[in-house]
């Protein structure tokens, strides 16, 4: 049965309900200051953010950004981490850290992994030697790295696999291995570890573990294995019956979402915390994320563009230079995109402020019960008030909360 | 507006030719100390250097970075960045509407100086050759010739505070014959007549432009028709001499010598700097920052010296190799004492982590280092010129450091098109080794069969191997060379790839 519930680092300051939806706003209060609820967290893999320094990602807003446990693990490694004293001063990164599990890349990276109820067993990247990630490793390399959010090792699964004994296995397994992970856990009392729901795209499963996971009183609660490819509204479907049983007073983090679309429907089914490399990622390719859609300024038509990527953008690359920004134009960024590290450094910026500010606006919304009209203008401007295109998913999940996309 | 109105606007318009004033010099081939000045624009104390930028960046450096983290008084900016489509299409930077439309552009701040030359610095030598009115470029998509008239009138659309006139060198020539040094000093003379004809026909009010002549790395006697027409007829129309041969500085007749030099002659270490200096030169690109910033070398040298320890016999090295593994826990500064911003925010441990994990962070912190290093080294030089003992400190430079910067040991980051020597185009193996491999097939089917899941990834995007994530298999597999582009992953094409 559930250990003894353990302390908690943070504390969750609900402000404000949409009287329509589920969404909800809220400030988290962790070790490293205060996070405004909801939020995008952007992805620093290797405790660094795709070039840029920790005041750029300052000056876009954020204050919470993720590591992934596997690659520190790797690089530098634990013992480094430890002689420097962690993550935050290895990155010198003032504000809050989250870490995954580890678990996520064995599976999905090294497509090599196997998993036992040990563990997951996979061949070390640096000399191919068969090794060992349990709970217990993990835990251990998280409280080394010092993240304020650390996150069970869960059995991560595709969701879209059809082999439902596996399924309800990784589940009851996911389950087992959070409690070998708060047992072993060394800080409680300065780290917060959040659990993670797993069942795939079954709803049953998904109940009975939600169940399982709120009677052991995590700090937050993770909602885990989506962002897999599978359907879209399956998806909102696990995310609306998992929040639909989870306790009000605790944030709720989707993890490996995503699209700014995603984010605005999973903030109506009353999630509240989301990471993503994609935003970062997109931008080395040359594609910036606006309100009216993902542009890839790789293309020649903005070559002769001289307008700022969005216009009344805030962020340190579109800002006028009369308002302390850099005014830089589309047609420059086609200039120095992919050739030169810091074409890819500005689109960073610009897309990690998109999507902090979008998170940001939607809680205004939310304080002033405005989000269904917030979610209506959203999807208005990204499709141009072509109500046909609007995804049929998004459509589906947002009546379910109250909101109908298609009449005004 | 009233004509009177408009008038009393034009002559509140700031003089744009630049001013420079020879604070202290003790004769020709002597370092001398100077000032530049133009109104609106930082002044330069010389000797000094000019930040040295590729397509309008300093290297890895963003514009929020430069203004905030680097120390610049100035940039140099060659115009071979921006006309790559020239001549099917009109560069877009000319479509650019706006006062002072290059400044603009790359997002430079206002107060920095900005000095326009043709070719990068140094140049990618160009097999494209140069025509009694072409000149050859390298640009990122290939070799082009631009006119010397095109270069005129870039300069009148982009409106610079200096440029540098078109030289007629043949770069990356083993040997050049007597004949050829002879249309050398013609062509120069007539393209930098060019740019003197298009600035003289600007109109009122129109933003002018100050002109750097260049000095050819040919014997006196060679260019002498040249420099004879300089003296004669456009000596009181340049403001400056960009020189290429540093040693050939004894050539320069005497009635140029109140002109401020830039050079065009690039020092391989700071002591090449120093010898430079020491000749008289007053402005420098420094390009071997950036060779250091991509070797992962963090400069580590201050001018004058530190009191030498007696006890050291060793001379200490100019640079660190920050790939090497000792670091990986150092919590220290880049340098001792250095308040750039990567030292007194970053470590080196950090620093190693970066360049192991090939994350561009790195490069970047790297780079605001070597700047400031450089930075101070010049307040140093002219400190020491002002103090007098320039010898003295030159010499105890040369006794407490090594001659020369370290080796490269670790990668840089990947090579970009204009990087690339025309002959290195020529050969079939990669310019970037492939990051990553997968396993090999035996080995991921027996696996994935004693696993029995597929990877929680989408549809789409099974099998294809992602950047982010395999950074950790860097080095797993020694990398092979495989002459076949188009088996490079998306994303990862050269950046001279006719598609890209």
């Amino acid at each position: 049965m559930a250990p003894v519930p353990m302390p908690s680092a943070l504390s969750f300051e609900l402000l404000g309900k949409c009287s329509v939806t589920k969404a909800r706003a809220a400030t988290l209060h962790l070790p490293h200051g205060p996070v405004p609820l909801p939020i995008f967290m952007p992805v620093a893999t290797q405790a660094s953010l795709k070039g840029l320094t920790p005041d750029q990602l300052e000056d876009q807003g954020c204050r919470l950004c993720l590591n992934n446990t596997y690659h520190l693990g790797l690089k530098p490694g634990q013992v480094t981490l430890d002689a420097i004293g962690g993550a935050h001063k290895l990155q010198s990164w003032p504000h809050n850290i989250l870490t995954d599990s580890g678990g996520f890349q064995m599976v999905s990276l090294l497509k090599l992994a196997k998993v036992t109820e040990e563990g997951v067993r996979f061949l070390s990247p640096h000399d191919g030697s068969p090794m060992l990630l349990t709970p217990e490793h993990s835990i251990s390399l998280q409280n080394s790295i010092g993240s304020d959010i650390m996150m069970q090792l869960d059995d991560v699964i595709a969701t879209t696999s059809p082999d439902l004994a596996r399924m309800k296995e990784a589940m009851e397994r996911s389950v087992r291995w959070l409690d070998r992970c708060i047992q072993v856990h060394k800080y409680p009392e300065r780290q917060n570890l959040f659990c993670i729901i797993q069942g795939g795209l079954d709803l049953d499963l998904r109940r009975e573990c939600t169940a399982q996971m709120v009677a052991r009183d995590t700090p937050g609660i993770a909602i885990g294995g989506l962002s897999g490819g599978e359907a879209k509204d399956a998806y909102c479907r696990v995310v609306d019956t998992c929040t639909g049983l989870l306790p009000e007073k605790k944030p709720r983090y989707v993890m490996g979402v995503g699209y700014p679309e995603d984010l605005v429907v999973s903030v109506a089914l009353g999630a509240d915390m989301f990471d993503c490399v994609w935003p970062t990622r997109t931008a080395r390719f040359g594609n910036a994320i606006t309100s009216a859609g993902v542009l890839n300024i790789r293309n020649a038509v903005y070559a002769e563009d001289f307008g700022s990527i969005e216009d009344g953008c805030q962020c340190t690359c579109c800002r006028p230079a009369n308002q302390g920004g850099l005014g830089i134009t589309r047609a420059y960024i086609y200039h120095v995109t992919a050739k030169e590290t810091a074409g890819a450094h500005l689109l960073t910026m610009h897309n990690v402020h998109y999507q902090l500010n979008l998170m940001r606006l939607a809680r205004e919304a939310i304080l002033e019960d405005r989000y269904p009209q917030f979610v209506k203008d959203f999807f208005g401007k990204l499709y141009d008030w072509e109500k046909e295109k609007y995804p049929e998913w998004a459509v589906t999940a947002l009546q379910g909360v109250g909101v109908d996309l298609l009449n005004d | 507006m009233s004509p009177g109105a408009e008038e009393n606007k034009l002559s509140q318009l700031p003089p744009e030719m630049i001013e420079f004033a020879l604070l202290k010099t003790t004769g020709a081939l002597a370092p001398r100390l100077g000032r530049i000045s133009l109104a609106g624009r930082k002044t330069i104390l010389t000797p000094a250097f000019l930040g040295n930028t590729s397509r309008g960046i300093i290297p890895h450096v963003s514009q929020d970075n430069l203004r905030k983290s680097i120390a610049l008084n100035g940039v140099y900016v060659p115009l071979e960045d921006f006309v790559e489509k020239h001549p099917q299409q009109i560069p877009p930077i000319f479509q650019y509407d706006v006062p002072e439309p290059l400044r603009k552009f790359i997002a430079l701040p206002e107060d920095t100086l900005l000095v326009l030359g043709a070719r990068r610095n140094p140049p990618i030598p160009s097999p494209v050759a140069n025509t009694n009115t072409d000149v050859g470029l390298s640009t990122s998509v290939g070799f082009k010739s631009m006119s010397s008239e095109y270069y005129a009138a870039a300069v009148r659309k982009l409106q610079p505070d200096i440029v540098v006139g078109v030289a007629d060198i043949p770069f990356g020539q083993e040997s050049v014959g007597t004949k050829r040094k002879d249309k050398m000093s013609d062509r120069t003379e007539l393209w930098l007549r060019d740019i003197i004809a298009r600035k003289d026909t600007l109109d009122k009010g129109e933003k002018s432009w100050s002109i750097f002549a260049p000095i050819l790395p040919i014997e006196r006697d060679l260019q002498s028709w040249y420099l004879e027409h300089l003296l004669e007829d456009m000596v009181d129309k340049i403001s400056g001499v960009a020189i290429y041969d540093t040693y050939l500085l004894d050539d320069l007749p005497d009635q140029l010598h109140h002109l401020p030099r830039l050079s065009f002659h690039a020092p391989a270490s700071p002591h090449e700097l120093l010898r430079q200096i020491s000749l008289g030169m007053d402005l420098f690109t420094v390009p071997f920052l950036a060779e250091a910033t991509d070797a992962g070398i963090v400069l580590d040298f201050t001018f004058p010296p530190p009191t030498k320890d007696e006890s050291a016999s060793a001379r200490r090295i100019l640079g660190i190799d920050m790939w090497h593994q000792d670091h990986a826990a150092a919590v220290i500064p880049l340098s001792e004492g250095c308040t750039c911003y990567a030292c007194t925010k970053h470590h080196r441990a950090y620093l190693q982590h970066l360049l192991a994990a090939k994350e561009m962070l790195g490069w970047v912190l790297i780079q605001l280092h070597n700047h400031a290093i450089m930075a101070a080294f010049f307040d140093g030089v002219r400190a020491s010129l002002e103090a007098a003992t320039f010898d003295a400190d030159v010499s105890a430079f040369e006794a407490y450091y090594e001659p020369a910067l370290p080796e490269k040991t670790g990668q840089g980051p990947r090579i970009r098109g204009y990087q690339f020597k025309s002959e290195e185009h020529a050969k079939k193996e990669k310019k970037n080794p492939k990051a990553y491999k997968r396993f090999d097939a035996d080995k991921i089917l027996e696996l994935k069969a004693a696993h029995g899941q597929q990877p929680n990834r989408k549809p789409e995007m099974r099998g294809v191997i992602d950047d982010e994530a395999l950074l950790g298999l860097v080095g797993m597999e020694q990398p092979t060379i495989e002459a076949d582009p188009s088996a490079q992953l998306d994303g990862l094409k050269l950046d001279d790839d006719a598609k890209a």
